[in-house]
């Protein structure tokens, strides 16, 4: 999280961020990690909206999350949608496109390549105004 | 003097039953495995769970297979899909169309475990 917390700093003036908070990646219901129980991040699947929106709280907060958070509806259909689970990054570019997709975390949860696909879209978005003001 | 080290038949046809039942079983759980890429998380956390320890992905080829199956239905250039969320805080909702009217729009998905 630190490395997004950063790059959320140093572009949050040209682009807007959001973090969208998904279905639990490793419960301890379905599938308990040992690096979660060490962790002490121990929580059961939310049986509803309300015990999602804790568990989402407590992220948010232990995390040091400083992006805007929102909460996926409890039917999942904005990560069925990106399919998201259990993490994943998107660039939307001011036309509503999708510049940058990374590949399904956690093996493409790369903020490294999200800072490159800010550069680039950021980048060109300056040229083009430059270029209109002509 | 050359010792000769020939299997016989039988010890050849053991063999080869052998290899024959690894990899039938290694091609059954490996297609598991893909089969439960495609459920839902839930579905494939339960799958995962009853697996032994790291042999997945000892085993198979778990992140090329993972990819695949999580690849999606986005492309680049696709029309981002419009979402109308609460923050977690619930004191407002975000609609994506809107925060995208001006600026470019970074998308973190993800949970806590």
């Amino acid at each position: 999280m630190p490395a997004l917390n950063k790059l959320y700093e140093q572009y949050k003036d040209r682009v807007q961020f959001l973090v969208v908070y998904i279905t639990e990646a490793h419960p301890s219901d379905v599938w308990q990690m040992e690096s979660n129980i060490h962790d002490q991040v121990v929580f059961a699947s939310p049986k509803n909206e309300e015990e999602r929106a804790f568990v989402a709280g407590a992220c948010v907060r232990k995390l040091g999350v400083k992006i805007p958070a929102v909460l996926d509806e409890f039917g999942n259909s904005t990560e069925r949608a990106y399919t998201g689970w259990p993490d994943r990054m998107y660039l939307i570019d001011s036309q509503g496109r999708i510049a940058y997709k990374s590949k399904p975390g956690p093996f493409g949860f790369k903020p490294a390549e999200l800072e490159a696909a800010l550069a680039r879209v950021v980048g060109s978005s300056s040229t083009r105004l430059v270029s209109g003001g002509e | 003097m050359r010792l000769a080290l020939k299997p016989s038949p039988r010890i050849k046809k053991i063999l080869l039953r052998c290899f024959v039942g690894f990899a039938v079983v290694y091609l059954a759980i490996g297609g598991y495995i893909w089969w439960a890429m495609h459920q839902p998380p839930e579905e494939f956390g339960k799958v995962m769970s009853r697996m032994p320890g790291p042999v997945p992905f000892l085993l198979f080829p778990f992140e090329t297979l993972w990819v695949r199956a999580r690849a999606g239905q986005l492309n680049i250039g696709d029309s981002a899909p419009d979402f109308n969320l609460s923050k977690v805080d619930k004191t407002a909702h975000i609609q994506l169309s809107a925060l995208n009217q001006q600026q470019p729009v970074a998308l973190i998905f993800g949970s806590y475990t």
